[in-house]
Parts: C-alpha cells; structure tokens; sequence
C-alpha cells in the first residue's frame, strides 16, 4: 500500500522530467565522438559476406542436385509412429511393414520408436498395417501407434502452395511497410527502398541460409530432422519476423543517426549505429536461444525440427542483421546516391 | 509517453491483472471445491467454469490425443446444390459422431466439397467406422409370431419389406395442410410406388378397427434380419429412437392408400425433428460418396507426455529469461520479470476466456513468445545505460529511452504481427495456432514490456536508495 499512495509523485517527477529533457540540447551528446567505433564492420563487409556464401553457396548447391528430405504434409502418404512396450528390432518392424504390400519404408526413431513410411491408406487400412506390426513386432505401448498421419496428394499440394504463398506474401508485405517507415529519410521513398530492399536481402539470407542447411542435413547427411515440412516453413517465416526485427533496430538507429549528426558520412553512420545497437540484438537473440535450448532439451521428438530451424535461424538472422544488412545499405548507396 | 503513466492507463492494468488472476485460479478454486488433486487431470466433462463460460485451456488434439479427418465428397447428385448436400452431410456426420458421446466434436465444412472432423479420445479407424457407416433406410412390417413376448405389439415381429432406401428420391419436412403440424414427406420413384401402393392397400385394410399391429409401417435405420431373428433379446435395445442409441426412425399407423409414391408420415414431430427425420432419411439414399483424404490421429499418452514436456520447456525457459535479466539489468531487470510474469497471467487467461484451441505449435509459439517479450525491455534498458552514460538523470534516462527506443519497438512489433497475419490465412491447421498464440504474444508483450515495465520504474525509481548507481540499475554515472 505504501507504493500506492506514492504513484501520484511518480506521476510528477517523471513530467519534470520530460521537461528537462526537452530543454536539452538533444542527442548531440549521445552521438558525441564515435566512441564505441572499435569494430569497423561497414568497412569489412566483405568478409562478413564471404562468409555468409561459405554456408549458402554449397547449400544452395544441395537444394538443386538433391533437393530436400520431405516431411509427410508434402509428400503426401500414411506415417505411422510406433513405440513397443519391448525392444523390437527394425527387421521384425521390416518385415511386419512388408507383409502389407503398401510400399513401407521403415526408419528408427529415437527412445525404441520406429517410424513407418506408406502409401495412402485410409483408418481402415492403418489398422491392418497396426494390427499386423503388432501381431509380428509385439505389443504396442498403449496398445496403438503413437500417432498415425495420413496425407492425401491434394492436400500436400495445398499445404505447399499455401506455405510459400505466405513466405512470399510475407516478404512483400515487409518490404512495403519498411519502405513506407523509412520514406521520410533524406532521399525519399527511394532510400525508404533501400532501406526496405537491404532488409529483404538480409532476411533472404536466412532463408537460404536455413533452407540450405536442412537440404544438407536431410539429403547430403541423411539425417531425418532435416526433414521439410510445414512447421519448418513456419519457422522459416518467424525466422523472417525475427529477423526483420533485428534489422529495423538497426535501420531506425541509422535513420535517428541520420538525422542529428551531419560531421559523419554515410559509412561512419551506419557503423556506429551497429555498434549501438549491437548489444540488444545479442542480448535479445540469446534469451530466445536459450528458451530454444530449453525447448530442444525437453520438447517432445515432433517439435526437434522445429525448434532446430528456429534456433538455426534466430542465430542466423542476428548475423545477418549485424554483418549483412547494414553494410547491403551501404553498397547499395554507392551504386545508388541520392542526392 | 505522459499517457502511458496516467492514471487511466494503470487502472487498465490492475484491471487487467485481477481479470488475469480471477481466471487463472478459477480452475485452482474449482478443483478445491470438487475435490480434484491438483496434478490429476480433470475428470472428462467437467470442466471449470466462471459465471457461465468455460475458464480451461482447449487443448488440440495433437495434446489431447484424437483424430482429425479431411473427408472428401464425390458423386454429387445431379439437380442438386452442391453447398445444400455438402451442410446436409455435414449435419447427417455430426447426428452419426453424436452417437460416439465425445467432448465438444468439431464438424467443419473445408471448401465446396470437403468436411472435415475432429474428434477427441476416439481413433481415426473408429471415426472411419462410425462416419462412413451406411444407413440405410429400412421398412418393415408387423407379422404374426406367437414366440414375441417384448417389444411394443407383444405376438408381433418386424418383417423386412422390399420398398429400399435407393426407390426413395427425396424427404422434405412441412406443415401440413392445416398449417398446424409437422410433417415428414416422402416421394419414392416409380418403383417404389408399385411396392408401396400395394404394401398400403394390404396394410389399411389389415384390420376394421385403425391401430392393430398389422396396420404399422415403420422406418428404421440399418435393421438387419439378424435383429429380427433375435428380436426377443434386442427388442428393447433395437426399438429406441436413432439418436438414443436404438435404429428406430418412424412408427406409424398407415392411415389411408398410397397410390402415387408420396407418403406422408405424421406424428407428433416440432419443426427441428421433423427436420432431423428428413436428413436422416434423405441421407440413406443420398448417393454422395465419402472418403478420408487426410488424417491425424495422436494417442493420448503422446499428447500428454508433449504437454508435460513443453510445460517444462516453458518453465526452464522462463526461469532462464527471469535470471538473465537480473543478472543483467539489476533492479530494471526484476520489474521487467514482474512485467514477464504478468504477461504469462495475461496470456493464459486469454487463452482460457477466448476458449481457442491450443496445439502443439501453438504452445511452441507461447514460450518463444516468452523469449521474445523482454525484447522491448532490452532495447529500452540498453537504451536508458546510454542515456545515463550521456550525463541524464535517472528520471530523465528512464523517458528519453522509452521515447526513443519506442519507433523501433513499433516497427519491428508491427512486422511481426504482419507476419502472423499472413501465416494465420495462408497456413492451415497447427500453423494457424502457432501464428494466433504468436499474435496474442506479441500484443500482450507490448501491454507488459512498454506499459507495465515503464509504470513500474516509474514507481520504485521515487524511492531515493533505488537510484544509487551499478549495483541498482546494471550502469554507473559518468562512465562515458
């Protein structure tokens, strides 16, 4: 109660306070010198786009020899989880799976789970292929599979147009609302491009950069958390939010920067306003990745992927709006002047 | 900023935080009264409810354990409108799932042909079973069988007749001529007409006096002749209404000839079950075929071995964030966690008034949510050290950050919220519950990140000891 009744003061100090603040001569004195200038990156940039194409180029590479590893919403077909009350080994589940005739392919999960791949059968069907696994294999814990997921041809058509009719709607859309945001920057709605357009680059970068990586897992690797499907186009598109996120911190320093310091050119700028905003995007991409640590530790098998490609990302995203955005802006400024 | 410190503004956030606590421990108060331990799960149907609507998270079915089912139409009948045949169906698949006794069914048309159902606790194969069912519509008559000692005409036995579902071309409800009564019309094809019109001759003039047990048509569902067989066991189970349970639709006394293939049956039916008869009868000859072009079906230890993990993930995620922030910006850093915990409140209850569904992707996208609700904060804390640096006062630092780095929080808020737009009406299923928990996270970390965190700093930064340097608030004076 004692904090109640002081509330009203709060009100007052922090009016007094604004007061004071706007006598101020104003943000000269936060710019004052380039300071915390100790790491030229607009100045390396191409090292730091070297190394982005280190990792997208051979996965890029990947993606059109072998393409991806598809999750079951894509591919279309009938996938089967199955967990035995005993061990069982992957011949018994083989061998169960093959009796069928429904083009089983069989794959060891982890923790004793088996995953089984057909074609399209309906619940009928699965009922055969379950009773008849579990006649061969052994019980079943809780007496069915874990989770049975039959997807039609026509509805993985749909999931996939419908995920990269987001990813493009999505992209669109943010490039409009950054051009929109950063119109009034000296040079109009031409730098608002620039600036909305170098944002798109970069959020590009993580898609690729993600897509590139999981095309080497899944196909190069082998490895089935590589698997694309639509939660990994989900996180595609929060990794583009993320991103994005980064990146308009950046560009709105630039912008602030712009604005009240005329002694800096255009580089010096954009490298001091990474600088001042370096630290947030570090601190704010290591909380998520920390929940993500915490949520690949302990969530359940069908959320791994999901949670890898977000981490993947939010890493990735967090570089790219450091490294890449930022000095994109600056190049496209040379090619580009305005005024 | 002045607005957001007003009174008002607070007095929206207490409010807000009762509401999130009155219905957060609904279910806490709830179960004390019941008697239900806290870490059992709630018996089924009884869920907590406060003044009148449900307060319990809907868990999806990939948490509940169940099956969701795409059925697809085909063979429309010609002359027919095709939305008209795919709502009946909609309703014939809903009568036929009531049958099962589950929790809150979910039968959804997808598109111009396609339906699609979600079932709690019950197997794609059972669903399957239970949906694709034919029912068929059969007539019988009363024959004589002294052996008959149960049913409703003791001596009496039901005797298939030859008129079938597939002679029937259409069942309709009305008033009758009166305008008084429901009715329930059937036209039968030619065929049909024949049989009926000599079934009709021969039973009216069964007996002189109306109402003997050779006088009765009656319409089933599904009768077989093994029923018939065994009609002194089933008898009592078999003659109950459709919808209890029983394959009994109409029993009726054939009150005159029917000549052309147009029956009418009356009864004492209100408009809704009259209705219900016609779409039931309708549905036996209706010749739409059905089949499953996609399907779920998660077993319910799954489900809840994924809550269990996620409410895990969630907590160590939480307690992760609360840390850091401490460590890192001292006394900021814990009201920023008080601010956290509000926005969990928040979250939760609006999760449990708003009833929406919540999937696995959805939890996923809450506790990411978490990680990324104390964005604002860090920008705006990162944002006061540099102010404090720069020679502002406290107070003073507290303003000039939130006000600077507010376009920045904006805009990055609003791309993101653009994004779980157009998830939530590209994407289908699970996504959608992603992008909404994603979308309700964001707007509610705005409310507690911008609003709560600054109002409360605000309020302890008036107690002198609170501004004294690195220990307090994670930045000395004059450093720069």
């Amino acid at each position: 109660m004692a904090e109640l009744s002081r509330e009203p003061q709060a009100g007052r100090v922090t009016a007094e306070a604004v007061e004071e603040d706007a006598r101020d001569p104003d943000v000269e004195e936060v710019v004052q010198e380039p300071r915390v200038r100790r790491l030229d990156i607009v100045g390396h940039r191409n090292v730091f786009f070297a190394i982005s194409l280190v990792i997208i180029v051979p996965g890029v590479v990947s993606m059109i020899l072998k393409g991806f590893l598809l999750g079951i919403d894509f591919q279309g077909g009938t996938e089967f989880f199955f967990k035995f009350q005993h061990p069982v080994t992957l011949q018994a589940v083989e061998s169960a799976v093959a009796a069928q005739n429904v083009d089983g392919v069989v794959q060891q999960g982890t923790g004793g789970t088996y995953i089984v791949r057909t074609s399209q059968l309906d619940p009928a069907g699965q009922q055969r292929v379950t009773d008849d696994v579990g006649a061969r294999g052994g019980p079943l814990e809780g007496g069915r599979p874990q989770e049975v997921i039959l997807i039609g041809a026509s509805v993985a058509r749909e999931i996939v147009t419908g995920a990269l009719t987001a990813v493009v709607a999505a992209s669109a859309c943010i490039l409009l609302y950054l051009a929109f945001r950063f119109r009034k920057v000296q040079g109009g709605w031409r730098a608002g491009f620039q600036f909305g357009g170098s944002a798109l680059l970069a959020l590009l970068h993580d898609v690729f950069l993600l897509t590139s990586i999981f095309s080497s897992m899944g196909k190069v690797i082998g490895l089935r958390i590589g698997e694309i499907d639509s939660l990994f186009l989900t996180a595609v598109l929060t990794v583009v939010g993320f991103s994005v996120h980064d990146t308009i911190v950046v560009f709105d320093r630039i912008r602030e920067n712009l604005i009240v310091s005329s002694r800096l050119t255009f580089d010096q700028v954009v490298n001091l306003s990474i600088m001042q905003t370096a630290a947030r995007s570090i601190i704010t991409s290591f909380t998520v990745v920390l929940v993500l640590l915490a949520l690949l530790i302990f969530g359940g098998d069908t959320l791994k992927g999901f949670v890898l490609a977000l981490l993947i990302g939010i890493v990735s995203g967090t570089y790219s709006s450091i490294f890449n955005a930022s000095p994109l802006l600056v190049v496209w400024r040379r090619l580009q002047p305005v005024r | 900023m002045q607005l957001v410190l007003g009174w008002p503004v607070r007095l929206l956030v207490i409010g807000l935080l009762i509401f999130s606590l009155v219905v957060d421990g609904a279910a806490y108060i709830y179960r004390l009264q019941n008697h239900i331990p806290l870490n059992e799960p709630l018996p089924k149907g009884q869920n907590p409810q406060l003044l009148g609507s449900d307060v319990y998270v809907h868990r999806g079915l990939d948490l509940s354990g169940g099956s969701d089912l795409r059925l697809r139409l085909s063979n429309f009948p010609p002359g027919r409108a095709k939305a008209d045949v795919l709502s009946q169906s909609v309703d014939v698949i809903q009568k036929r799932i009531n049958s099962l006794g589950v929790n809150e069914p979910q039968v959804n048309t997808v598109g111009s042909d396609q339906i699609e159902v979600q079932l709690a606790n019950v197997s794609a194969s059972k669903a399957q079973e239970v949906i694709g069912q034919t029912a068929r519509l059969i007539t019988t008559t009363w024959v004589k069988d002294p052996s008959i000692a149960v049913g409703p005409n003791v001596g009496y036995k039901p005797q298939i007749t030859n008129l079938t579902a597939d002679m029937l071309t259409s069942a309709n409800a009305s008033l009758d001529q009166n305008g008084t009564s429901w009715v329930v019309n059937l036209t039968y094809n030619s065929q049909g007409a024949a049989i009926l019109n000599t079934l009709s001759t021969k039973e009216y003039n069964a007996c002189s006096q109306q109402g003997c047990p050779e006088q009765f048509m009656t319409q089933w569902l599904d009768l077989k002749q093994s029923d018939i067989d065994n009609w002194n066991t089933v008898a009592p189970q078999v003659y109950k209404p459709h919808d209890q349970g029983g394959k009994l639709l109409v029993d009726a006394v054939t009150q005159s000839v029917i000549p052309a293939g147009a029956m009418q049956i009356t009864g004492n039916f209100s408009q809704d079950t009259a209705k219900n008869l016609a779409v039931l009868l309708n549905d036996g000859a209706l010749p739409v075929d059905i089949s499953v072009i996609s399907s779920t079906d998660v077993g319910a230890s799954l489900g809840a071995d994924s809550v269990k993990r996620s409410v895990a993930a969630g907590l160590l995620g939480l307690i992760i964030v609360v840390v850091f922030m401490i460590a890192f910006y001292r006394l900021p850093g814990l009201l920023a966690s008080v601010a956290l915990m509000f926005y969990g409140a928040l979250v939760l209850a609006i999760f449990k008034t708003l009833s929406f569904t919540v999937t696995l992707p959805g939890l996923a996208g809450f506790i990411l949510s978490v990680g990324m609700a104390v964005d604002a904060n860090v920008l705006i804390f990162e944002r006061f050290k540099e102010e404090v640096r720069a020679g502002r006062t406290v107070g003073a630092a507290v303003e000039a950050a939130v006000r600077r780095a507010w376009p920045a929080v904006r805009d990055s808020n609003i791309s993101t919220l653009i994004t779980t737009i157009i998830l939530f009406f590209a994407a289908s299923g699970s996504v959608k519950g992603f992008a909404l928990t994603l979308m309700i996270g964001v707007l509610c970390s705005l409310l507690s990140s911008i609003i709560v965190t600054h109002n409360l700093l605000a309020i302890v930064l008036n107690f002198g000891w609170t501004r004294s340097g690195p220990l307090m608030l994670g930045v000395g004076r004059g450093r720069a």
